[in-house]
């Protein structure tokens, strides 16, 4: 591949994140739910119709989903939906944890949130909002992140609601599912300032960092949403959606500009991102938002006093650092820990006589070790009890490992069996295997010694005495 | 310096460290600006932070269509008279403001449908919420149906808020004597402005209907379920509102549709047959303003039937069968007392707040108590055509009249022969 020289180029790139919500729905009181495991038991059809502003006009995007004049069919489970997504009911007043964390992802932006919050409704033409209209709410302007290639403006964020998902598409109906829809989504608009391929990976992950240090937003695949906004000079805005991963932006980005490199100058599009780095057509940008208040919705106003008593989470980022600095642990096991959600330094303090690290390790590495060989779940509790037990000398060190086994597999463990045994009383019995195998390796008396003693001594100081008597 | 702004002017303002452009907001109040951005957004800004203004452009127009409207003398005129409850409402997207709309082009510019099924007439009564609509308000309505009759229209729909829709139908229906069209009563539970509006689904079954039967009377035209297909054609008498926000809300009580109506698959499916009434028409549109309901409750509080002395109609909604504690406990017997003597004056009318099923007041002595000191039973009309109903007898008959007619069948309110409809 030729190298891309994006100054000569022009270009200019801009990002749009989209993020899911943990918690309930934004405008209703049902479990913010993605997928629902159960099978829809509602089922119902509507018909949307366009409705003309001002000029009976309709824009381009929204004809384009007209002109297939087709019957919309929606499906729900009564665990995840209620007659808010159907439609049936006004919204409820704006769930006030979400708002909280739009708040909060608005301050770790360095945005100036607005005064007053006035939800509005967006003209939604192709189905995937019951109402027609997607609520949506202009939270924070005018912040910045700072990169590794110098800062990068964030221009909005925004805070509303997921969209139903297509199942389904034939000649005369679409029909949408409703788990998802009225989930609360943050959407983050960067400024078009991303100076390369590889630099909007590098924004997309550090705004996604920032998100989930909040600790309220949703994880794995569609939680979040990256849009990638390209332009060269000479040609017009092209914007790419639907990336599977991070790592895929700079490759897929570099191709779309080989592509118009080779092609005339098109209309602005959006395309769809592939899983070999290529894109494909979509549809037409859509033209300039559809707006009007949402009246059904209070308007918010924003006080000093409330941004001053949200509690800003530490990033992601700050907390890995601070491991691999003052524990001296690997980026790998910090990230790990971080990832557990708990207060590691808390154990610290409570088991204060055990290695720090062996701490860590327990928590990520004997826990996940455990769970993968029996196919059994290691709860923090479990792990809790059994780092007490060696903190407090009950057992040893190895009995962990085997405590958690037990707790894992059987839900109990019998502490005697680990009980630490008299280091005298030990070395006699060494003494009687090793009198008693005269031709044995080191190896086998060492598997005999800890047959008997298994998690009741630490196998190095076994190993120590026992090469003690050996020489003797 | 942000006050003398109307609304609606495009201006630019700087704060301490940003500059917001879009356009002045007309519910911006003296603490807070709300500005319409350029990306369509409205925010709010205090105005205590705004350090300089500056006007770009002022105020901007809202455009109407310019569709222009055919008559086609192949097809039958049909009015719609607006009383309120938009069904035609149309968004600025420069402004964000929503406008209720009259006009005959732009209902058909929102509605091409119709122009298939009818010449529109479209003419503007009133524009208030339906829970204000007063006695007074149901005669400017019949005033209007009758200069639509007198102009030879094949039929009207009446745009209406949905809350009292119930009661207005039943006001109508009782005010005219051999309706030689139809009048049909349209609302929507979602407003027009958006795409998932039910007005438009209500409002083209309905010119459909009257297009194309043989009906006359009055009627109410909704959604039959929460799908957007099929609308009901319910009586005007028996049907009811029974939910706050569905858009299938209304629900026929103690009888059953007239028809079935689906425009896009042509479809009338007739379910009662039709009776039109012959003879020349005309109307009463007295109504009796002293005329109230109380609804029965544990722990009733005898003050509460002494409060309408003076009223020449009472509807009482009693508990099942049409009850009301009446016995000898000490409180219960201020009740009945208050009853005895208020029923010399006045018309008490027995309904259920059961809302299903008819009153009858022989199974229980309670009942058999009620009906010597004069309650009639109110047969199984709902409680809101009771009280139309008696506000109108008493407005345009005597007292002795009033009370014999009141539990008659005049304009098929009372349902004889109740069937298994229900819910
Ligand atoms: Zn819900």
């Amino acid at each position: 591949m030729i190298m891309i020289n994006y100054k000569e180029l022009g270009f200019k790139s801009g990002l749009e994140i989209h993020q899911q919500i943990e918690g309930r729905k934004l405008f209703c009181k049902c479990p913010a739910i993605v997928n629902d495991e159960n099978e829809p038991n509602i089922k119902f059809k509507r018909k949307l119709r366009a409705i003309a502003g001002e000029t009976g006009k309709i824009d381009r995007a929204a004809e384009f989903e007209m002109s297939k004049d087709k019957e919309v069919i929606y499906e729900a489970c009564s665990s995840s939906s209620c007659l808010v997504e159907y439609d049936e009911e006004p919204p409820h007043e704006l769930n006030k944890d979400s708002l909280d964390i739009a708040l909060q992802i608005c301050l770790l932006l360095n945005c100036k949130v607005v005064d007053s919050i006035q939800f509005m409704r967006k003209t939604v033409v192709d189905g995937s909002n019951v109402s027609g209209f997607q609520r949506t709410a202009l939270i924070g302007t005018n912040g910045f992140i700072n990169t590794s290639k110098g800062k990068v403006n964030i221009e909005t964020v925004c805070l509303e609601e997921e969209a139903a998902k297509k199942v389904k598409e034939e000649n005369n109906s679409i029909t949408y599912r409703l788990d998802r829809l009225g989930v609360g989504l943050i959407e983050i608009a960067t400024a078009p300032e991303i100076k390369d391929s590889e630099h909007a990976r590098e924004v997309a992950s550090i705004i996604g960092m920032i998100l989930r240090s909040t600790g309220k937003v949703k994880r794995g695949i569609g939680s979040i949403r990256q849009d990638v906004n390209v332009s060269i000079k000479g040609h017009n805005r092209i914007e790419i959606k639907g990336f599977q991963d991070l790592k895929n932006i700079p490759r897929t980005i570099d191709n779309e500009i080989h592509r118009q490199l080779k092609t005339k100058n098109e209309e602005g599009h959006v395309r769809k991102a592939n899983p070999d780095f290529t894109t494909e057509y979509q549809r037409p940008m859509p033209g300039a938002s559809r707006m009007y208040p949402e009246t059904d919705i209070k308007i918010i106003k924003i006080t000093k006093k409330m941004l001053d008593s949200l509690e800003l989470p530490e990033l992601i980022s700050e907390k890995t650092n601070k491991f691999i600095e003052k524990y001296k642990f690997s980026e790998e096991l910090s990230r790990e820990l971080i990832k557990m959600d708990i207060d590691f330094e808390s154990y610290i303090h409570k088991f204060s006589k055990v290695n720090p690290e062996f701490i860590a390790n327990v928590l990520v590495e004997v826990r996940k070790e455990i769970q993968s060989r029996f196919d059994k779940e290691v709860t923090i509790p479990m792990i809790e009890n059994a780092l007490g037990y060696y903190n407090e000398g009950k057992v040893g060190k190895d009995a962990v490992y085997e405590i958690l086994v037990d707790f894992a597999t059987k839900g109990d463990a019998d502490l005697k069996k680990y009980e630490q045994v008299d280091e005298k009383e030990i070395e006699k019995e060494i003494k009687e295997i090793i009198h008693k195998n005269k031709n044995l390796s080191f190896g086998a008396l060492m598997g005999e010694i800890m047959k008997k003693y298994r998690g009741k001594v630490d196998g190095k100081k076994a190993s120590e005495l026992l090469n003690k008597h050996l020489k003797q | 310096m942000v006050k003398k702004f109307k609304g609606l002017e495009k201006i630019e303002v700087e704060l301490k460290d940003e500059v917001y452009k879009g356009i002045v907001m007309p519910n911006s109040d003296s603490e807070t600006l709300f500005l319409k951005l350029e990306s369509g957004y409205n925010v709010g800004i205090n105005i205590k932070d705004i350090k300089k203004v500056k006007i770009l452009d002022k105020k901007i127009d809202i455009k109407s269509s310019t569709v222009k409207v055919k008559h086609n003398k192949n097809l039958p005129t049909v009015s719609i008279l607006h009383t309120g409850g938009t069904i035609a409402s149309k968004v600025d997207y420069n402004t964000g403001g929503v406008v209720a709309r009259f006009e005959p082009e732009e209902l058909v510019s929102m509605f091409p449908e119709l122009e298939k099924i009818a010449n529109i007439k479209s003419i503007f009564v009133s524009n208030v919420f339906s829970e204000n609509l007063r006695f007074k308000d149901y005669v400017n309505i019949s005033k209007a149906i009758e200069k639509e009759i007198k102009s030879g229209v094949k039929g009207i729909i009446i745009g209406h808020g949905t809350d009292t829709m119930h009661y207005s139908a039943a006001a109508l229906s009782f005010m005219f004597d051999n309706l030689p069209v139809p009048v049909v009563l349209v609302g929507s539970q979602r407003s027009s402005d958006r795409g998932s509006s039910d007005a438009a689904l209500n409002l083209i079954n309905a010119t459909y209907f009257i297009a194309n039967t043989e009906f006359t009377g009055v009627a109410i035209c909704m959604h039959k379920d929460i799908n957007d297909d099929t609308c009901l054609i319910m009586p005007a008498l028996k049907t009811r509102k029974l939910h706050s926000s569905r858009r299938d809300a209304f629900k026929i009580i103690n009888d059953e549709a007239i028809a079935e109506v689906n425009y896009s698959k042509n479809k009338i499916k007739m379910i009662k047959e039709l009776k039109n009434e012959k003879g020349a028409w005309k109307s009463k549109n007295k109504f009796e303003e002293k005329v109230g309901i109380l609804r029965t409750y544990p722990n009733l509080n005898s003050k509460q039937i002494e409060s309408f002395k003076g009223y020449k109609g009472l509807v009482i909604e009693g508990t099942g069968l049409g009850h009301i504690s009446i016995d000898n406990s000490p409180e219960n017997k201020k009740i009945f007392n208050a009853l005895k003597k208020l029923s010399k004056s006045c018309v008490i009318v027995m309904t259920s707040q059961c809302i299903f099923g008819r009153v009858n007041m022989n199974v229980y002595s309670t009942g058999r108590e009620l009906q010597k000191i004069g309650v009639i039973s109110g047969e199984d009309m709902t409680t809101e055509t009771a009280y139309i109903k008696l506000a109108w007898l008493l407005g345009n008959y005597k007292k002795d009249q009033v009370k014999q007619m009141i539990s008659t069948n005049l304009k098929g309110e009372i349902n004889k022969r109740i069937g298994l409809e229900f819910i």
